[in-house]
């Protein structure tokens, strides 16, 4: 990306996906190969609808919605582990994506077999890999573990690990999925002042989260996502008081 | 687009590191390793050699048989195996499917490539057994390397048509299991083609691995050779290509909603 003031990171247009309500829908081959268009079926709902917004380099977005409206859904769309039905989503940069954390990593191989596998996996070449594995092993404070299988590591450390690789990547966007909800205190912080780092760098960050208090910390902007509509998109500490003044606590 | 990599760069480079991610665990958790992915084929070629050299008197194939058997054994247990392994080419690695955004033809190739490295690493035996009994190789050898290539194309149309299909119909793993159970008798492994009586033979040919086989087998037993088999194997694989393409397109949507 060039200094050129403002470049466009992420662009969606009249995004819309559909899914089946429930799994035993039925369902024939004929059925599947016709244009997605002219299928529209009584079993099916719109997990999201005509969502639009642009995200501008560097900017530091939360998504707001309470479970199921299509928070996960939309972040999945942006980093393109889902194909939307209708309109588009246009990504201009690399993309570390901090969902599904622990998904590449192989129960049988070594911590550090692992560390190369998933890193590859995720874009970084051979000799990016070993210039960064020290600090990564350092960051999930698992040197005394390099060696071990990995499905002897215990949940916590699994997270450390995946988290301390995705991170890694030199990617200009970030996607983070309540992946900050998991791991103790001391690490939790440790996470905190990574992301802190890596927006300080000028990434990108597309963030979905309950918690309030990581979206004021992290974020500027906010987009509310009710009835698997964007209803709103505006400043972050606007956008949490609409979600609260719709959703108050009994 | 980091500009450090192109997409293809990164594509070819993530597709070698699942396929060495495969191999490594397959060596790592048994002591066996190796000797795994040549034992399957060997006992099985031993078990026919002696049915149809000792127990019957054989009226097919070529001598020697355990070369005839082995050459069509090896690339069948590659071609068996990968097959399989389709049926689960996206559940199996769900959780990676749903965190990376490669394209998503990397999950079915994978499996051929690292089949098929193990189907090279075999190919010692069959080498092995041809010198040991004697077998006489000709200028046909140099068809083998295109019987590979043939096979892992014929692979890829078959995995890009059936791999998303296995996850949008669990039936159809175990359907693809009959079938392949069925068609190991139905392709010339443990006879040849023209063994075939009458009609069957000109069916028979239409079956892609006839002329797969034939490639493979033309280097050892010259006779073997038959133009029409693999004018037809070929012309199938390039149909199932563009067929498998084109379906995968279309249901590469309804696939990532599934996982």
């Amino acid at each position: 990306m060039t200094d050129e003031a403002v470049a466009v990171a992420i662009e969606v247009d009249d995004l819309g996906v559909r899914f089946r309500r429930n799994r035993r829908g039925r369902r024939s081959i004929k059925d599947m190969f016709a244009d997605a268009s002219r299928r529209s079926r009584p079993g099916e709902f719109w997990a999201l609808r005509d969502v639009s917004f642009r995200v501008d380099a560097g900017e530091s977005i939360g998504v707001v919605g309470k479970n199921g409206q299509g928070k996960s859904t939309l972040l999945k769309l942006v980093a393109g582990v889902l194909l939307p039905d209708e309109g588009s989503v246009r990504v201009h940069a690399g993309v570390a994506p901090l969902i599904e954390l622990t998904g590449g990593f192989v129960g049988d191989l070594t911590v550090r077999e692992n560390v190369r596998l998933t890193a590859g996996l995720h874009g970084m070449s051979a000799a990016e890999v070993a210039a960064r594995y020290d600090e990564i092993i350092a960051f999930a404070e698992l040197e005394q573990f390099q060696d071990a299988p990995y499905k002897h590591l215990s949940n916590g450390m699994k997270v450390r690990l995946a988290f301390s690789v995705v991170s890694q990547l030199d990617e200009p966007i970030l996607l983070v999925d309540e992946v900050l909800a998991v791991g103790d205190r001391a690490f939790r912080a440790k996470c905190y002042q990574r992301i802190d780092e890596l927006l300080a760098e000028g990434r990108t960050l597309f963030f979905v989260s309950h918690n309030e208090k990581d979206l004021r910390r992290f974020c500027r902007r906010g987009l509310y996502i009710r009835d698997h509509q964007l209803v709103a998109d505006g400043p972050i500490d606007e956008i949490i008081s609409q979600y609260n003044a719709d959703n108050p606590i009994p | 687009m980091s500009g450090r990599r192109s997409a293809r760069g990164r594509y070819l480079h993530s597709l070698w590191l699942l396929s060495a991610r495969d191999l490594r665990v397959r060596y790592a958790t048994s002591w066996l390793g190796y000797l795994w992915s040549i034992l399957d084929p060997l006992v099985m070629s031993l078990i026919y050699w002696f049915v149809f050299t000792q127990v019957f008197d054989r009226t097919v194939g070529a001598t020697p048989y355990i070369v005839f058997l082995l050459s069509a054994l090896l690339p069948w247990v590659w071609f068996n195996s990968t097959v399989t392994d389709f049926t689960r080419a996206f559940t199996k690695d769900a959780r990676l499917v749903r965190s990376t955004s490669i394209p998503r033809s990397i999950w079915v190739n994978r499996i051929i490539l690292s089949k098929g490295i193990e189907f090279l690493l075999a190919t010692p035996v069959l080498a092995a057994f041809a010198v040991f009994s004697g077998a006489t190789v000709g200028w046909g050898i140099l068809l083998f390397p295109l019987g590979v290539l043939l096979q892992t194309a014929l692979l890829v149309g078959i995995g890009l048509l059936i791999a998303p299909l296995c996850v949008l119909f669990t039936d159809l793993e175990r359907t693809t299991r009959l079938i392949l159970r069925a068609l190991f008798y139905a392709s010339p492994v443990i006879y040849a083609l023209d063994d075939l009586p009458g009609a069957f033979a000109t069916v028979g040919a239409f079956n892609p691995l006839a002329g797969v086989f034939v490639l493979y087998r033309t280097g050892f037993f010259p006779d073997q050779w038959d133009p029409y088999a693999v004018l037809i194997s070929v012309l199938i694989t390039v149909a199932l290509l563009v067929v498998g393409a084109f379906s995968f397109r279309r249901l590469e949507r309804p696939l990532l909603k599934e996982l």
